[in-house]
């Protein structure tokens, strides 16, 4: 890579920033709850050689894939079904657009009570709030396929299933990932504030745990690896989609947030 | 004639009649006693919630401290976000120095930071409004951002060449073409915000509707979470519908793409 003036000026800000708090931490200028970053990292070596680490990590990654995957296969399906079967769309619009203005983290009570502390509150919640921006992007998906599209593809006498398959899915598939990205931000808040609220394992559960110890540094190398997960996962979801839309993206606002 | 109407109305039951359905099974579960009433209140006891907490104001003040902290959040990143986006568009020094902080940053699930939120800025209505401030002001950023980055040159050339000067091109010119990204940047942020300040009462405070639900899930009175659940919904509702209004009064030019 070839550095120029342009991503020099990319790296001033962050490595700034990093520096000053390093400095200042160690300086002892900074409030206790801000470890210097190098206190950070320790704790995070510390965490992952004493294997503290990996089951909290297992359980949230666990729960957050397990809903993620439930809910947007829940979304896709509903959502194509709603966008293709008026009958379906007639059932589902009302529900949704009644309970899409609320945040679903206010039924997490109700979930802690049906399926308790353990994975399945999570997961089912998770699945929840994942499955409305899906379906409502599937759904708008198949509605908006260009209906010329539709029509030639009926005029060479092509059967159904393979209009579906060769026609509507392909031409749905930027919207439904739109839709799908969404749906993965979710999962992580959702994910979070129902470790914090009620668990017993998680990264949510180590950090507030570390709170308590009074164990600044563990917790922010927690948070540390909570916004690695989200990061991270976002990026392979893009990577997804970019090797699924090959040539369908370029130009568009995806391809610069990159 | 009659007809039409019979028609009319038949389309309207086809379209709507999912959520007095939804209302019938739920009375029928609960009154059948299929499902234990006190996770599942039957609809008339949500109501009766529901008019009991809105008659002695509780409901009310809970859902006013909300929405309080939630527009405040949201207007301080919109006052801040979008002049911060007008200028990452138009310098390459502020887009260099920024572009990295805010697309690197948009797919970090935020609400790991909270914590320390709570540290810096207490647990009260301060550490909320700057959370929601932090969540929204990614959205608006980085849509107002590729807004005024889509800007016709050809547009601002024009007006250089009819004699206008820089402070009349950016309030006649720019801003107009902008505001249509300006607001949908504000209206994806906007139940970001309520979301998020339900979150964070959630995990901890002693007022607003995050905490009515808790502490009303705590004593298993599950009527009024639903009936809290309800005003959520409703005050999400008016938000969006507000945010519209002022979408069509301002981008009067330009319907909104539903």
């Amino acid at each position: 890579m070839r550095v120029n003036a342009t991503s020099l000026q990319h790296w001033i800000v962050p490595v700034l920033a990093l520096a000053a708090w390093e400095v200042f931490g160690r300086a002892g200028l900074l409030p206790r709850y801000l470890s210097a970053p190098s206190a950070i990292l320790l704790a995070l070596w510390e965490l992952m050689s004493t294997g503290e680490l990996y089951p909290a990590l297992a359980a949230s990654l666990y729960r957050v894939a397990g809903g993620f995957a439930l809910g947007t296969a829940a979304g896709v399906v509903v959502g194509l079904g709603a966008g293709l079967v008026p009958g379906v769309r007639h059932f589902f619009d009302p529900l949704v657009s009644f309970l899409y203005a609320i945040p679903k983290i206010a039924f997490l009570p109700i979930f802690l009570l049906l399926f308790g502390l353990g994975h399945a509150s999570k997961v089912s919640i998770i699945a929840f709030s994942c499955f409305f921006p899906v379906f409502i992007a599937s759904r708008h998906a198949v509605l908006s396929v260009n209906r010329i599209l539709l029509w030639a593809a009926q005029n060479m006498g092509t059967p159904r299933a393979t209009i579906f398959f060769r026609v509507v899915i392909p031409a749905a598939a930027p919207q439904l990932f739109s839709g799908v990205r969404i749906g993965l931000a979710h999962a992580f808040v959702v994910l979070f504030a129902a470790e914090l609220i009620g668990s017993r394992a998680g990264l949510g559960n180590l950090i507030t745990s570390a709170e308590e110890w009074v164990r600044f540094d563990e917790m922010l190398a927690g948070i540390l690896c909570f916004a690695v997960l989200g990061f991270a996962s976002d990026r392979i979801l893009l990577a997804i989609r970019a090797r699924v839309l090959r040539g369908q993206i370029i130009g568009t606002q995806e391809q610069v947030l990159r | 004639m009659r007809s039409l109407a019979k028609s009319r109305a038949w389309d309207l039951v086809a379209r709507w009649y999912s959520i007095p359905l939804l209302l019938v099974v739920w009375q029928a579960a609960v009154g059948s006693g299929l499902v234990e009433s006190r996770l599942l209140p039957g609809p008339e006891r949500v109501l009766a919630a529901l008019v009991t907490d809105l008659g002695n104001g509780a409901l009310g003040y809970h859902a006013g401290v909300t929405l309080s902290r939630a527009l405040a959040g949201f207007l301080l990143a919109a006052l801040i976000g979008i002049p911060f986006a007008a200028a990452m568009a138009r310098s390459t020094l502020v887009r260099n120095l920024f572009e990295p902080i805010f697309f690197f940053g948009y797919p970090v699930p935020k609400i790991a930071l909270f914590p320390v939120f709570t540290y810096v800025f207490g647990i009260g209505t301060p550490s909320k409004v700057a959370f929601t401030f932090l969540e929204c002001l990614y959205p608006i950023v980085v849509t107002c951002y590729f807004g005024f980055r889509g800007v016709e040159t050809r547009l601002i050339w024009s007006a250089q060449n009819c004699g206008a000067g820089r402070a009349t091109i950016l309030r006649r010119v720019i801003l107009p073409a902008a505001l249509p990204s300006i607001f949908s940047g504000l209206r994806i942020a906007l139940p970001v915000a309520l979301i998020v300040v339900v979150i964070t009462e959630m995990i901890g405070d002693s007022i607003g509707l995050g905490y009515y639900i808790t502490i009303w899930s705590t004593r298993f009175t599950f009527a009024n979470v639903y009936a809290a659940i309800v005003v959520i919904g409703i005050c999400g509702l008016v938000l969006d519908q507000g945010m519209l209004l002022i979408r069509r009064r301002a981008v009067y030019w330009q319907r909104e793409v539903a």
